[in-house]
């Protein structure tokens, strides 16, 4: 019974710079050594000998790495220490990255949120994060700290394979960096789970839609996906099939149908393979659909 | 190996320094090392929200937590502070007249969540009160007793505060 089981013994470091986190990191291996954010998710891969770690650096202490702001070219900074709860309650993105918030809000409850981080959830590499679609639909660039210095990559470049990233083993994640909402943009993110905020995602579709006011089509479309392969992905053939169009049934049916041909979802006991195929169908086109409205709505809505 | 590290914790406003194992939760300690009882396990996966103490004023799964990484910081368990808190206690009484308390196993996290909840937001709607409870699992009453018996609280609190 794995609710009763006792963590695993590991010695613990409690870091209070990223500097300090660098050093205590490099030249050490990730089988050794875990990265301990909000543990939320950690705690419970130790708690079942997923991970046995010989050490712990939790990482609540390094405060730089906790914050929300604007950038000088109108896009936003997230420290990748931000917990959900922050993310939710600040003022910018509930006034410019609603899809953010939105996707946020849908994870958990306050217990959760709390505690868990915006860099946890993307780090942890898992194909259920709701996180890491919304923001790679967003266009989302990620930074990476070592001793040896930074590197920028797109989050949408960061997952191999199941449950790894790319970062090296004396890399960590600092930073999540957003280009300026686009005109006419609007983001929406589904997803299905059995019992609302105290289970894992099934599926999940971020649809990210910029709607072209003057030609009524889609200017540009993104999609990514939790749980619709062993990574979170972008459907980018899907994406291509509504490029240009306007909204039609038949346009959703073919960009759905082409997402599920690009995806690979797993079976598990929580859902299997065909069924969450049927998600990805059904959850592509009401995303779409509901991105699209949100767009075309606000740009009713200006004077 | 001799893993006890010296930790300094502030339960309830009173300061605790003890030793333990880093690989310890919060609810753990609270529950082993502190002696009090009163926060509960239950799935130890963050589901059911029966560990729920404040950190810091906010909820948080004391299961999900180690205890090391609550140094420094507030914690708040149903036990309250021995000077005692009026908000703690009438969120407690409104439990017990609305019918609210069955086996009473959920009680203590929802209590802890329901004084966070309020000390946020005075006087919450029905839909604020069963979102902030989203993490809470009760087996017994079906919600309705616990929504009426948060919206009590709020209303008795809020009617003191006013006078």
């Amino acid at each position: 019974m794995t609710y009763l089981k006792r963590l695993p013994r590991f010695e613990y470091l409690g870091p209070q710079s990223l500097a300090e986190v660098c050093g205590m990191i490099a030249g050490t291996s990730r089988d050794e050594v875990m990265l301990l954010a909000g543990g939320t998710d950690a705690i419970l891969q130790m708690r079942r000998r997923e991970r046995v770690p010989r050490r712990v650096i939790g990482l609540k202490g390094v405060a730089e790495l906790d914050f929300v702001r604007e950038q000088a070219d109108g896009g936003l900074a997230i420290g990748a220490m931000t917990t959900l709860r922050t993310l939710l309650a600040s003022p910018v993105v509930g006034r410019r990255y609603d899809l953010l918030r939105e996707t946020a809000a849908q994870i958990g409850g306050n217990e959760l949120r709390n505690v868990a981080t915006v860099g946890g959830n993307i780090a942890g590499a898992l194909p259920c994060a709701d996180m890491s679609p919304a923001l790679m639909t967003l266009g989302a660039r990620i930074r990476l700290s070592s001793g040896r210095g930074d590197r920028w990559l797109p989050l949408e470049e960061f997952f191999p394979e199941f449950g790894r990233t790319v970062a090296a083993d004396d890399e960590v994640l600092a930073e999540i960096s957003l280009p300026p909402p686009a005109s006419g943009g609007a983001g929406t993110y589904l997803k299905f789970h059995d019992r609302h905020s105290m289970d894992m995602t099934v599926v999940g579709v971020s649809a990210y839609v910029v709607r072209d006011e003057r030609s009524r089509t889609f200017g540009d479309l993104r999609l990514a996906y939790a749980n619709g392969a062993p990574t979170v992905f972008r459907a980018k053939r899907a994406e291509a099939v509504l490029r240009g169009r306007a909204l039609t049934e038949e346009g959703l049916e073919e960009a759905a149908e082409t997402a599920c041909a690009e995806s690979s979802p797993r079976t598990s006991w929580r859902a299997n393979g065909e069924y969450r195929l049927e998600l990805i169908r059904a959850l592509t086109k009401s995303a779409i659909r509901q991105a699209w409205e949100k767009a075309s709505s606000r740009q009713e809505a200006r004077p | 190996m001799n893993d006890l590290i010296p930790v300094s914790l502030r339960v309830n406003g009173v300061r605790y320094d003890i030793a333990i194992r880093p690989w310890r939760t919060l609810l753990e300690v609270l529950r082993e090392t502190l002696g009090m009882t009163g926060t509960k396990r239950s799935c130890g996966e963050g589901q059911c929200g029966t560990c729920t103490v404040l950190i810091d004023g906010k909820a948080v799964n004391s299961c999900l937590y180690l205890a090391v990484e609550a140094q420094g910081k507030e914690i708040s368990t149903i036990e309250g502070p021995p000077e005692g808190d009026p908000a703690l206690e009438q969120i407690q009484r409104s439990f017990v007249a609305k019918g609210a308390v069955q086996c009473g196993f959920c009680t203590p996290g929802m209590v802890v969540a329901t004084r966070s909840l309020l000390s946020e937001i005075a006087e919450p709607s029905e839909d604020e009160i069963r979102e902030a409870l989203v993490g809470h699992l009760c087996r017994c009453t079906g919600y309705v007793q616990i929504v009426e018996a948060i919206q009590d609280a709020a209303s008795q609190l809020a009617h003191k505060g006013g006078d």
